[in-house]
């Protein structure tokens, strides 16, 4: 889902449209170096951040090569109904959602929307959130641990668990992750690469076993879009040798890079982070889609210190639409990655039709 | 041959003009009365189905506490949404408040736009403009027709009440997808909660399923889980429900619509009777030409579809017209008062439009069949010499006497039988055999009375007529039946509705024993105002509070009230007016009082013990008693307030009756016009009360009456025709008696006698057969469709009234053909006989 949403919260965020601005007398609490993050404890919610997300993409082998899903919950505190003591009042809102890339065929995408409370619900002290039957959580510990996906839906469904392969990812500073120049544009961000999935996939009436690799995020902030970004660019790839590439930047209206952060982990285990003056991106080709008229740069060449890779999607249009209550447009599908590096992973791009939209 | 026949009915039509057109009217009227029913009906079923669409969405499953004044608790609906064939449940509280004094209180519904926009998308709100409208900031939206209503713009600020509890906020956007009639306010569901509670439950929960998911099967199987007070209820008993409400009604008004029908199939059978004995001479002539006795036989049945053809299409015109006429002036529920709003738009659909176009061509059909059967059969030779042979039977042959005790009998066990589908069927059977029955007996009485009359000495003419009503009852008997049909369902409906109408003068006696009623309507009155009218100095000698709650027994039948009031638990007659013992309750449990309609439909007896769901659970209570109620058709059940606070109940009274001081009114209504400005409640007295209740019952009988005046004029049409073919008929005789030196003046009073003495013999039959069918009507009909029951009260002066004017109005019908028999050409006539 809208990964980045947060940074261009008051044009993608639906609820906004129903919503006035923030209340700014709420307190959010500022994301700030040095925090120490615990686990399971920070696998769980951070209600008191404007929003969070967690986000799962993966590439199945099983049923069928490079069919690509993904399952995202995103978590807001609008600032909105603060003052109520209803149970039910709209303070956290979360939406959700699923999509499945059919190599050759086409995306199906889903979403679902609750306030928590009412249909909605999160942990905070454990991975544990879900909207109604849809759910992200993690069981067990140490080294045995997992997470399940759990949702259901006329066009698809599915459940699969996750293993961990590799130590869990803290991107940037021990999970700091700067998002522009300015210390205030940033957020706590863990990933967790390379999971193997176990489980079924349910679609066109056939129940099928599924089998791949998934990529997991986490990630909670209070910041606001940083003067000028109108869209982002951001990979999250796991390497064919066992790997992790993450890689992001933020555009400006020029299409030109604002900010733009590389983190490599290699088959080692050894992290090594690029700052925007060491990356670049290419754009190869581009894919026009006739539905949104939008322009997106579909095979890009990131380059980041000696390296290069080149992102080739397994299927040109994974555009995404949702429609409620306000259209938002973008891009966010399985590519494969050649260059320095192979592997498989999801390229989200977003502020492409939105522009056209507004 | 399609020559001879089109020549035969254009003839036909030319020469007995007038007759075919009545006919016509008459199966046009019978179509369009039903036709405009259908069409009013429906369109109100519509339209009360899209206004609950909006507000309800197209749900698969709603969830609700069987109690009003209960809710569904949160955990429940988290519950129901973690189910894996949910795809959305969308739970709304919904609440009745007052924009600050505005008199009605108005619905307000607080729902989740998440969950609203996948089930009840038509309740979505939008934000005008750059009101910086918030809908979990608190803000509410109103539909575009209650802000024409108000007269407010978006941006306006508003306080809403609800009793005492007040919510100061501005109304930010409107509700684009609601109807001109959806009167509504949608706020954020956390905000209703917070301000009018209630708190950690909903009022319901909406469910979204899965396509694939068998919907049958998971509501049977979540209801088996789910607590008694809750209950889960599918769109289609919302339908039912709907239908229900108006169902008893509607058929009432569809069976006067076929009683038209079938008094204008009647009247096709008069017309076609006399046109045959007419034209024998004519149809002999054809059968001896080569004419089959089979063609004999369609032709007449052609010329009974070439009246009933026109009249139906006719008939659909003008119903369609009726239908819009009606809507416009008494609203789509005929003045029933079952729907409200503006008028429907009346939308005819293919296949009932030709279903009853069907109908009326088979009625004029059926009409035409013995005529038509009798043109088969009458022998050429005989026919072709002296005419029409009637085939009279001189008196009914004696081994058919045992019938008319037999239909009397029948007619009488039909009455004695349970209702079929909630409907009253065998009643209805019962009147239609007690209409043969009276048809039947007509040759009889007519026999027995002319025959004596016959044998008194009377003047000339008077004998002759007379004498030919006592010796030619088929045509005496055709003329007679259209009366007395008309006429005894004109009585039996004036006798029914003044028994009613006493019945519920009565009533209203009793059930309104203040001198004034005060009501909130729906929301709870202030507390501050209640607290001031337990203070000495407030001017009342007797204040007693009332509130009201809604209880679903069965999903699929309309709610029943309940009332909780502050009644003796040990004399409950003081208030209540019961129409039979009163048991004494066991010590230890609540007792209930139900009312007729609610001890008709959900057979509950006194003495039983109920489960009741009550205070957001199940409780037992005793039934004590069955009190008389006209004003609640689908039930209503009383409970003292004792009671009810005694098994935790709280008891927020909405209605008040007042007894003020005597010689302290004016002080009484000066004290509470404060209250009722302030916070707009209704104040009447029970006088207004009585007088709006009988008018409004007046005006639920206007449409009834309307279909009786056209019946009773179907009836003299009938006998005008019959009368004027008989005449004709004998022509020969007449013009005999006019060349023996009868002169026209003699002619004539001869032929209104006789229709006069025809009109007196179906009169009296026809107050008969009123007063019985309106004994059916007050006994059977109306407890098994409506569930009031009533005594029998016959308003001798309108129906002795009602037959005079019906005989003095069948003087004139005999004058028209009193006119045809003086303008009969004597020498020709006489000429043709040689």
């Amino acid at each position: 889902m809208r990964r980045r949403t947060f940074l261009t919260t008051p044009l993608l965020w639906p609820t906004l449209a129903l919503a006035a601005p923030a209340d700014t007398s709420v307190a959010y609490p500022p994301v700030t170096p040095g925090r120490r993050l615990v686990f399971p404890r920070d696998h769980g919610a951070h209600p008191d951040f404007r929003t969070e997300w967690w986000y799962v993409t993966g590439a199945l082998d099983t049923p069928e090569r490079d069919m690509g899903f993904q399952l995202t919950f995103f978590r807001s505190r609008p600032g909105t109904a603060e003052q109520l003591s209803s149970p039910i009042a709209a303070r956290q809102i979360l939406f959700a959602h699923a999509a499945l890339t059919l190599p050759g065929d086409r995306l199906r995408h889903t979403e679902r929307v609750a306030r928590v409370g009412l249909g909605a619900a999160f942990s905070i002290d454990d991975c544990d959130v879900s909207i109604g039957a849809w759910r992200i959580s993690r069981q067990g510990s140490g080294d045995r641990q997992t997470f399940r996906l759990q949702m259901q839906s006329p066009q698809f469904s599915y459940d699969f668990t996750l293993t961990p392969s590799q130590p869990l990812l803290l991107q940037g500073d021990n999970g700091y992750s700067r998002k522009g120049q300015r210390p205030q544009f940033a957020s706590y961000y863990v990933s967790w690469p390379q999971l193997t999935v176990d489980g079924f996939l349910l679609f066109d009436g056939r129940r099928q076993a599924a089998r791949g690799r998934a990529w997991f995020d986490h990630e909670w902030s209070t910041a606001v879009l940083s003067d000028g970004a109108v869209g982002w660019d951001w990979v999250g790839i796991n390497l064919a040798d066992g790997g992790a590439l993450m890689a992001f930047r933020l555009r400006d209206a020029q299409a030109g890079t604002l900010f733009a952060h590389v983190a490599w982990r290699n088959a080692a285990g050894r992290l090594r982070q690029f700052e925007t003056a060491e990356i670049s991106f290419q754009v190869l080709r581009h894919w026009s889609s006739t539905r949104s008229g939008a322009n997106y740069p579909v095979q890009l060449e990131i380059r980041f210190g000696e390296h290069t890779v080149r992102t080739l999607p397994v299927l040109d249009d994974q555009e995404l639409s949702t429609s409620r209550p306000v259209p938002v447009v973008y891009w966010e599908g399985l590519v494969r990655v050649e260059g320095s590096f192979a592997g498989r992973g999801y390229l989200e791009m977003t502020g492409y039709a939105d522009r056209l939209s507004i | 041959m399609t020559t001879l026949a089109w020549w035969l009915i254009r003839a036909q039509f030319r020469t007995r003009a007038a007759a075919t057109c009545l006919s016509m009217l008459a199966i046009a009227l019978g179509v369009a009365l039903g036709y405009s029913i259908h069409l009013i009906n429906e369109a109100a079923l519509a339209d009360f189905g899209r206004a609950m669409k909006v507000v309800q969405g197209d749900p698969d499953a709603v969830i609700a506490a069987r109690d009003s004044s209960g809710g569904v608790p949160l955990a429940t609906i988290n519950a129901i949404a973690r189910d894996p064939a949910v795809l959305a449940i969308a739970p709304v509280i919904e609440t009745r408040v007052r924009i600050g004094n505005t008199g009605t209180p108005l619905r307000l519904i607080g729902l989740d736009v998440f969950s609203a926009a996948a089930v009840l998308p038509r309740l979505l709100p939008r934000n005008e403009g750059m009101t910086g409208g918030d809908i979990f900031g608190g803000r509410i939206f109103a539909s575009p027709a209650l802000l024409d209503r108000l007269g407010q713009r978006p941006g306006a600020s508003v306080t809403l009440w609800r009793g005492d509890q007040r919510w100061q906020t501005t109304i930010a956007g409107d509700l684009p997808a609601t109807g001109p009639d959806d009167l509504l306010l949608v706020a954020d569901i956390a905000w209703v909660q917070e301000h009018f509670g209630p708190p950690d439950a909903v009022s319901e929960g909406r469910i979204r399923l899965a396509p694939d998911t068998d919907r049958a099967n998971w509501r049977r199987d979540l209801a088996a889980r789910l607590p008694a007070d809750l209950l889960l209820r599918a769109a289609e008993d919302d339908q039912a429900r709907v239908s229900n409400l108006s169902r008893a009604y509607r058929v009432n008004l569809n069976v006067l619509a076929l009683v038209a029908l079938l008094t204008g199939a009647f009247l096709v059978f008069a017309t076609q009777l006399t046109a045959v004995a007419q034209r024998s001479t004519q149809f002999a002539l054809l059968g001896v030409l080569g004419l089959s006795p089979r063609m004999r036989l369609l032709q007449v049945l052609l010329e009974g579809l070439a009246i009933g053809v026109p009249g139906a299409l006719g008939g659909l015109a003008l119903g369609y017209a009726l239908a819009l006429a009606l809507t416009q002036r008494l609203g789509a529920d005929l003045g029933g008062g079952y729907f409200s709003g503006s008028a429907p738009p009346i939308v005819p659909e293919v296949a009932p439009t030709l279903g009853f176009l069907t109908l009326g061509c088979a009625a004029s059909l059926a009409g035409a069949l013995y005529p038509a059967y009798l043109n088969r059969v009458q022998p050429l030779a005989q026919a072709l010499k002296v005419g029409f042979l009637q085939h009279h039977r001189a008196g009914v042959p004696s081994h058919r006497r045992w019938r008319l005790p037999l239909l009397a009998l029948s007619a009488f066990l039909m009455t004695r039988l349970p209702p079929a589908f909630d409907l009253p069927l065998a009643g209805y059977g019962s009147i239609a055999l007690l209409l043969v029955l009276g048809v039947r007996s007509a040759p009889l009485l007519t026999q027995w009375l002319f025959g004596w009359l016959a044998a008194r000495r009377l003047p000339a003419a008077q004998q002759i007529a007379v004498q030919n009503v006592a010796q030619a009852p088929l045509m005496a008997q055709v003329a007679a039946s259209g009366l007395i049909v008309s006429f005894a369902l004109t009585a039996s409906m004036v006798i029914m509705v003044s028994s009613f109408r006493l019945a519920v003068n009565h009533w209203l006696d009793h059930v309104l024993p203040a001198p004034l009623y005060l009501r909130s309507k729906a929301t709870p009155l202030p507390q501050d105002l209640l607290a001031g009218l337990e203070r000495a100095d407030a001017p009342f000698a007797r204040v007693e509070r009332m509130a009201q709650a809604a209880l679903t027994i069965d999903a699929r039948r309309p709610n029943v009230a309940l009332l909780i009031r502050e009644l003796e638990r040990n004399n409950p007659a003081a208030r209540l007016p019961f129409t039979g013992p009163l048991l004494t309750p066991p010590e230890d449990m609540a007792v209930v009082w139900v009312s007729e309609p609610m001890h008709e439909i959900y057979g509950i007896e006194p003495g039983q013990r109920l489960r009741l769901p009550l205070i957001g659970r199940v409780v037992d209570v005793f039934v004590g008693g069955i009190w008389r109620d006209y004003s609640r058709q689908f039930g209503a059940v009383t409970i003292s307030r004792d009671d009810y606070l005694r098994l935790g109940g709280d008891f927020q009274p909405s209605d008040l009756a007042l007894w003020p001081r005597p010689g302290q009114e004016s002080a009484a209504s000066d004290w509470l016009a404060g209250w009722t400005t302030g916070y707009g409640l209704e104040l009447t007295d029970g006088i207004e009360i009585r007088h709006l209740s009988l008018s409004i019952f007046d005006k639920s009988f206007a449409v009834t009456y309307a279909l009786e005046a056209a019946a009773t004029l179907i009836g003299l049409f009938a006998l005008a025709v019959t009368l004027a073919a008989s005449v004709r008929l004998r022509a020969r005789e007449l013009a005999t008696l006019g060349a023996l030196g009868f002169d026209r003046r003699m002619l004539r009073r001869a032929v209104i006698f006789e229709g006069a003495l025809i009109a007196a013999v179906g009169l009296l039959i026809g107050v008969a057969c009123g007063i019985a069918i309106g004994a059916v009507l007050t006994h059977v009909v109306n407890p098994q469709a409506f569930h009031w029951r009533m005594s029998l009260a016959v308003p001798w002066l309108t129906v002795l009234g009602a037959a005079g004017l019906t005989l003095l109005a069948a003087v004139v019908a005999s004058a028209y053909a009193a006119h045809q028999a003086t303008r009969l050409p004597t020498a020709q006539i006489l000429a043709d006989v040689q």
